[in-house]
């Protein structure tokens, strides 16, 4: 019977290969670009290599100062020494690591120039973050300790740098802006997208030119603090505010007009909103544009669906009529539009899925985003296909339906 | 005729609603990209008014050492214009050509109050960017006497601040101790590069004692290579132990820049040109079956005399008064943004971009209606009476 109804949803669909073509169109495409889309917001946002506690941490990236009318402020990442009183101290939290924010320098090497990003660390940091050495090891608190010169690269940067073929370089010397340092151990590199963790070269924090020994509130650094699980997440925040409000005046008041200390340690995602959006007004219009894009971007096909599933449906109703004329009960018919809908649009999903495997397999391999990992997301997948199903029973069979319940004249009239 | 159209249109709006509804939003996705693309395109076709080609940037850092630090800096620069690699070379702010950095400020003269980019130069900034000067000339050595900072200003400012006058040898207070004097005026200074926005800016002359400004830009003569850069590294590091030293190139500077403006703007074309295939394909689709259906009429319309011109352009007129119908909700939404001066663009960048959607979806529509309406006028009226 179902191989049946198959067979009748195939010869439909060959019948007029325009408007198959215009519905596969319309279900692979919008199915494509949502699951290119949730993949590269997965890899912005989601918990990958080598960031791999994302999901139980909270960052402290931002340190803002404003007066008390909000009118003038200045806001950065925090100096070393605020973040190891304040952050390094919380009771409630699993592990607190400290690194400064992403520099640059060069690095020269028989005539050719290597750009560098620099990124200076504490010793947690490597537990903290889940890189995968490849050779040698991390520096711990002695290295750091005794402000030993020694580094951590990429593998990347090993195959630039020391050009060996990938034979072992740790022990070997590199020198970056006149000063040597150690080779310690080689990772697997992070993608820029995670500028947390990215770097070409890592060094302990004690290594020259770090500064931090700076005083004050801003600086380079920035801390990320891990809990032991995600339920105790809102302890950690609270005790952390509670930290922070304790702080006395007198060490905020740094700048003569800029009274008011406001830092947050906060999830990954909220910590990103809150960058260009502090307030809840300007939150709420950040989520009402993205809202209104994406219900445009998937209305549009949403609308053109129905819109071509309630023309064709009146090309149907002799067929209808000559079935029932024949003796069809209404559910027969009712199964034959519903299979027909779930066949096509899954024929849709399938072509979105080789289509999105293709797309991000080429994003990965192109080398626009350095050691990407792009997946596809497989819920989001089913739900979206879920989605396109109900649109499509909606504009496919409930007329059809409608019409199945018409007298068989009539049908057969129109 | 026109009356008719909309009378035939009206009477079905309910089977049209959908239709209604698909265009309206095309409409919409198409304003939203067309004004990111128009704003874009509208600052690229202003030239940035400076040469970047041979110019490299150098980030110097003085990290933890505080000692003397402006004569060393001082020294640093004597030291790099002795190259004869280095055609000249100048110190800045940190906000060079490309960079991400933005400092800015506000100044105000006659009580008209104006925001401004700042950026802190010696005296050989514009010979090595090439800046060339409407009137006045750069500010130089010996230009910073007692309370008055010499400053050169761009067009936009200009027009801005002094309105009508001119801005030549005006102060501008800025407390009770020091004020601000125009030495030269130049016309466009776009920074972030050809996607930026021609604001207003000023060049202040920096202090002699100056600490703070440690980024020195310098012009390099063709042909030189990496291993300059690395001995000019090697030589600066040895002056300066401990400070940190960051060379970039203006070009390569240049591109990440266009990237980041250029990404997005892509990533959204590519997404709405799909829909609006989409959309086209399923607009056709629906047509051709109006059409289909419509025989008989068509049919009889032709028996009664009306020519095959008469016949397409009814049907070519019938979608177009949907459009209109669409456009016209679409609009509704459309110039809430000019009006609101919404994200604070000029409402140029909106009406233009509103007409040329307008356009776009009236192009879209007439392709999409033009092969249903000709098969359908080439009906002949013995073969569609015929079927009935």
């Amino acid at each position: 019977m179902l191989l049946n109804y198959i067979k009748i949803a195939w010869k439909v669909l060959l019948r007029h290969p325009f408007y198959t073509f215009i519905t596969l169109f319309g279900i692979s495409l919008t199915l494509t670009v949502l699951m290119v889309l949730t993949s590269f917001l997965d890899h912005l946002f989601g918990t990958h290599y080598p960031e791999i506690k994302r999901d139980r941490s909270l960052y402290v990236a931002t340190v803002i100062q404003t007066d008390s009318a909000h009118t003038s402020m200045s806001s950065g990442p925090a100096t070393f020494d605020f973040l190891t009183k304040h952050v390094k101290s919380l009771k409630s939290a699993d592990q607190v690591a400290i690194m400064s924010n992403f520099s640059f320098s060069n690095t020269y090497v028989n005539g050719k120039r290597i750009k560098l990003n620099t990124k200076y660390t504490d010793s947690e940091f490597w537990e903290v973050m889940g890189f995968q050495f490849f050779e040698g090891k991390p520096y711990n608190d002695n290295n750091i300790r005794n402000s030993d010169h020694v580094a951590v690269i990429t593998d990347a940067l090993r195959d630039q740098y020391f050009e060996t073929g990938g034979k072992s370089v740790v022990g070997r010397n590199i020198e970056v802006e006149n000063i040597n340092y150690r080779v310690i151990g080689v990772v697997k590199g992070s993608p820029p997208t995670r500028i947390y963790s990215y770097s070409d070269i890592y060094f302990p924090y004690t290594a020259p030119k770090s500064n931090y020994e700076n005083k004050g509130l801003r600086g380079r650094y920035i801390a990320i603090v891990t809990a032991k699980d995600a339920s105790e997440m809102p302890a950690i925040q609270s005790e952390f505010n509670s930290n922070i409000s304790r702080i006395p005046y007198s060490e905020i008041h740094t700048d003569k007009n800029l009274t008011v200390l406001d830092v947050k340690a906060d999830r990954y995602f909220d910590h990103f909103v809150n960058t260009f959006a502090r307030d809840s007004t300007k939150r709420f219009l950040f989520y009402t544009v993205v809202s209104f894009v994406i219900l445009m971007f998937m209305g549009l096909p949403a609308i053109n669906l129905v819109n071509v599933n309630v023309s064709r449906i009146l090309e149907r109703a002799s067929e209808i009529g000559v079935r029932k004329a024949f003796g069809a009960p209404s559910a027969a018919l009712l199964w034959q539009f519903i299979i027909e809908n779930i066949f096509i649009t899954f024929i849709g999903g399938a072509f979105a899925l080789a289509l999105s495997y293709l797309i991000i397999y080429l994003i990965n391999s192109s080398g626009w985003i350095a050691y990407a990992d792009l997946t596809i997301n497989v819920p989001v997948f089913v739900i979206s296909l879920g989605v396109c199903l109900v649109f499509g029973l909606l504009s496919g069979v409930l007329p059809a339906f409608r019409m199945s319940r018409l007298k068989i004249v009539d049908a057969l009239k129109v | 005729m026109l009356q008719h159209l909309f009378k035939l249109i009206w009477n079905k709006k309910g089977t049209h609603s959908l239709l209604i509804i698909e265009i309206f939003a095309s409409f919409l996705v198409l304003f939203g990209v067309l004004s990111l693309i128009v704003f874009n395109a509208r600052n690229y076709l202003q030239p940035i008014g400076f040469e970047y080609a041979q110019v490299w940037n150098i980030d110097l850092a003085s990290n933890q050492d505080t000692v003397d630090v402006s004569r060393k800096l001082a020294n640093v620069m004597q030291r790099i214009r002795s190259y004869k690699e280095v055609e000249t070379a100048t110190r800045m702010s940190s906000n060079t050509p490309f960079s991400a950095n933005q400092v800015s400020g506000s100044m105000t003269y006659n009580k008209v109050t104006v925001g401004a980019d700042f950026y802190y130069t010696d005296p050989d900034f514009n010979k090595t960017l090439d800046l060339p000067l409407l009137k006045g000339r750069w500010y130089r050595e010996g230009d910073r006497v007692a309370k008055f900072i010499p400053i050169v200003i761009n067009k936009k400012l200009e027009d801005k601040l002094f309105l009508n006058e001119t801005s030549l040898n005006k102060v501008i207070k800025i407390d009770d101790k020091s004020s601000y004097k125009v030495v030269g005026v130049i016309d466009k200074f776009k920074a972030k590069g050809e996607f930026m926005s021609d604001n207003p800016g000023l060049f202040e002359m920096l202090a002699k004692d100056d600490t703070w400004n440690s980024n020195v830009l310098i012009k390099t003569k063709g042909g030189t290579d990496a291993n300059f850069e690395a001995k000019l590294v090697k030589d600066i590091a040895m002056m300066l132990p401990g400070w940190g030293i960051e060379v970039s190139y203006l070009k390569e500077s240049r591109l990440n820049r266009h990237n980041l403006t250029l990404v997005p703007v892509i990533i959204f074309l590519i997404i709405s040109a799909f829909l609006l295939t989409n959309v086209a394909l399923g607009l056709f689709g629906i047509l051709n079956l109006n059409i289909s259906r419509r025989k008989n009429e068509i049919g009889l319309r032709r028996a009664m005399g009306a020519t095959e011109g008469k016949v397409a352009i009814q049907f070519l007129g019938e979608i177009w008064v949907i459009a209109t119908f669409s456009l016209i909700i679409g609009l509704l939404f459309a110039v809430q943004f000019p009006l609101m001066n919404v994200f604070d663009l000029d409402s140029e960048i909106y009406i233009t971009s509103i007409f040329a959607s307008i356009a776009v979806i009236y192009i879209i529509v007439t392709l999409c209606a033009w092969l249903p309406s000709k098969q359908a006028s080439r009906i002949h009226p013995a073969v569609a009476l015929h079927e009935e």
